[in-house]
């Protein structure tokens, strides 16, 4: 018999970390074991409110407990950002695709990503860190719209100090009174700098969908091969089990065939980037 | 099996006083008490109902009683009672074939669906008389059904020709057999049910032909944008064609958990309102109604085809029914789809 797919995994609220006015990190322990790999998604639900998709934002190694960043958005994440150290919440999932690390193996890998689109991208890279001798070296270009909006705050420093990381930060604008000592403008001119081979390397793409279009037009200029860079897609996800329909993007089910697709799977979708 | 249909009729009835013991609820389109109503309505027998067992199909889809607009889908404790669903014609069988595929499948079991579908008897009944908006036959149907059901009744003059297709189906004509006068016949179907077919399916045929159209629906993908907008000009953006149509089954998972529990209530959703696919940020990837609505046809006549190999449209004409604006589904996909070809409609009528 088949487990009830819609049936939530009680979870408590360990820690709450705020990492900007907007974003806010939940470090959860699930009362079962919710082995995710990086990239795929859950459903988080606050009991009596509803739930919504969200993708974990902590290494994949680490299976007791799950680190869930959420930007302030609407009626749920309100109150997720309200929500206090020992409440309960329900998971669902994991869901979806995961990120090919086998196919990063060996290699110089971009991480591109900008506002709430740099959790999954935590996730990812601190996976990456776990078993860093696989890899070649990382490139990661974080950014956000001002100084005060970058999430991971002391994170930041402690990753750069990796040999194998090369960490990168720009935000759109810095506000009068805010100090800022990294680069400033979009995310997507920090690939002027960027010195690894285009031809061989694969790029990791999440982030606002303006973000990810000009990012993927950007990567395709400088030569990165189609089927070599990953979307984190965004779209209405109810079940997370291709039932409700609403994430159907042309033929596919981003929640059940994606979130994470190449750019040559899906570039010919309706709505792509909408 | 051959068995009057008085005979059968009082066996329904006997099968929803439960003085056979079988079935639990009987659920069978019946005809409103008000007796000039042309609708027949889906509902649970009652002794004081008529049941419509001919003429064509009710107002209700199935899927109402399968998947219902509110159900607590988690924590689910299925309810075991054999029910018996029947009257009910080949464009909600095949309507039930397509949620079959899309509810049951290897990835996923909708809870709900599935105890509903395993206690359920379908006995079906063809069609003896065609809606005004039926039109089966253009999308590859018959006014009867072959396949899909537990039994089938056919209507032979003042008889019913009952012929069961699965073990469930068995069983009730066993139980038939045993508490009703029944004539055995031989097990084809006899050339006068064969004939009344013939004759049903070429009515549907005469009121769809002005509507006939390719079979290749996915050139709609092609119709232009000043098609969309002039077919959905009349939209509201309502969602009765949605909400009305047998297979559509886009639905809302709703935490309704209280203290100490975790309970998920799922309901219809209309992938023509407008916050259907909007995300937290406020982008939608349809804002327009026109989008929307091109949106609902591709899923009918493309995706679900790609997705589960038979058309998201059964052709039961309810969609056309239940719209406010007067659209017709049957003439708009022919007014798409010959602009889709590249002609106009009277080209493709040719």
């Amino acid at each position: 018999m088949k487990p009830n797919p819609y049936d939530a995994i009680p979870a408590v609220i360990t820690e709450t970390i705020d990492e900007t006015p907007l974003i806010r990190t939940l470090r959860l322990r699930p009362e079962r074991p919710l082995a995710f790999r990086t990239g795929q998604f859950i459903e988080l639900g606050l009991p009596g409110l509803g739930e919504a998709p969200f993708t974990p934002s902590s290494s994949h190694f680490i299976s007791d407990s799950l680190d869930v960043t959420i930007m302030k958005a609407g009626f749920l994440t309100d109150h997720i950002h309200k929500a206090k150290t020992g409440d309960k919440v329900g998971l669902r999932g994991p869901f979806g695709s995961a990120y090919p690390l086998e196919e990063f193996e060996n290699r110089d890998l971009l991480i591109l990503g900008g506002g709430c689109g740099l959790a999954p991208l935590r996730s990812l890279f601190l996976t990456l860190l776990d078993e860093v001798h696989r890899y070649k070296s990382i490139t990661f270009y974080a950014g956000a719209k001002t100084p005060q909006d970058c999430p991971y705050k002391d994170a930041f420093p402690e990753w750069r100090k990796h040999p194998k990381v090369k960490l990168v930060r720009a935000v759109d604008v810095v506000p009068p009174g805010e100090t800022w000592d990294e680069e400033v403008g979009v995310v997507t001119v920090l690939l002027a700098k960027l010195d690894i081979d285009p031809s061989s390397s694969p790029a990791v793409v999440c982030g606002p969908p303006v973000m990810m279009k000009f990012g993927t037009r950007d990567l395709l200029r400088l030569g990165f091969r189609e089927d070599r860079i990953y979307l984190s897609m965004e779209k209405k996800m109810y079940c997370g089990i291709g039932q409700c329909r609403h994430c159907l993007m042309g033929g596919y089910y981003v929640c059940k065939h994606g979130p994470v697709f190449t750019y040559a799977q899906i570039k010919n979708e309706e709505g792509l980037w909408d | 099996m051959l068995i009057q249909s008085d005979e059968l009729l009082n066996f329904l009835q006997r099968c929803r006083d439960r003085s056979l013991g079988s079935y639990r609820d009987v659920y069978c389109p019946v005809w409103p008490a008000a007796r000039d109503s042309p609708h027949a309505i889906l509902s649970p027998l009652r002794g004081t109902d008529r049941p419509a067992l001919d003429g064509h199909r009710a107002v209700d889809p199935v899927k109402l009683l399968f998947y219902r607009v509110r159900e607590r889908v988690a924590p689910f404790r299925a309810d075991l009672a054999a029910s018996l669903l029947t009257g009910i014609k080949a464009c909600d069988v095949r309507a039930l074939e397509l949620l079959d595929r899309a509810l049951v499948n290897e990835d996923f079991a909708d809870p709900a669906y599935r105890a509903w579908r395993e206690r359920t008897t379908v006995l079906s009944f063809d069609c003896t008389d065609a809606g005004p908006t039926c039109h089966c036959t253009l999308v590859g149907g018959k006014p009867f059904a072959e396949t899909g059901f537990d039994a089938n009744a056919a209507r032979f003059g003042d008889h019913y020709y009952l012929s069961a297709a699965t073990s469930k189906g068995e069983a009730l004509l066993d139980l038939v057999r045993k508490n009703s006068r029944v004539d055995t016949v031989h097990n084809t179907i006899p050339a006068a049910v064969e004939a009344r077919r013939a004759e049903m399916t070429a009515k549907v045929q005469k009121q769809s032909e002005a509507f006939a159209r390719s079979d290749a629906t996915a050139l709609l993908r092609s119709a232009p944008p000043e098609g969309w907008k002039e077919e959905s000009a009349a939209c509201v953006g309502c969602g009765a064609c949605t909400h009305i149509c047998p297979t559509c089954y886009c639905l809302i998972l709703n935490d309704e958990s209280g203290p100490g529990d975790f309970v998920k209530v799922r309901s219809y959703d209309s992938c023509q309102w407008h916050g259907y696919a909007r995300v937290a940020s406020g982008a939608s990837p349809r804002p327009r109604i026109d989008e929307r609505f091109r949106h609902r046809y591709l899923c009918k006549l493309v995706t679900m085809k790609a997705e589960f190999g038979t058309l998201g449209c059964t052709g039961c004409g309810r969609c056309t029914d239940a719209c406010p604006g007067g659209i017709d589904f049957r003439k708009a996909v022919h007014r798409l789809m010959a602009n889709a070809e590249g002609g106009r409609p009277d080209a493709a009528a040719r």
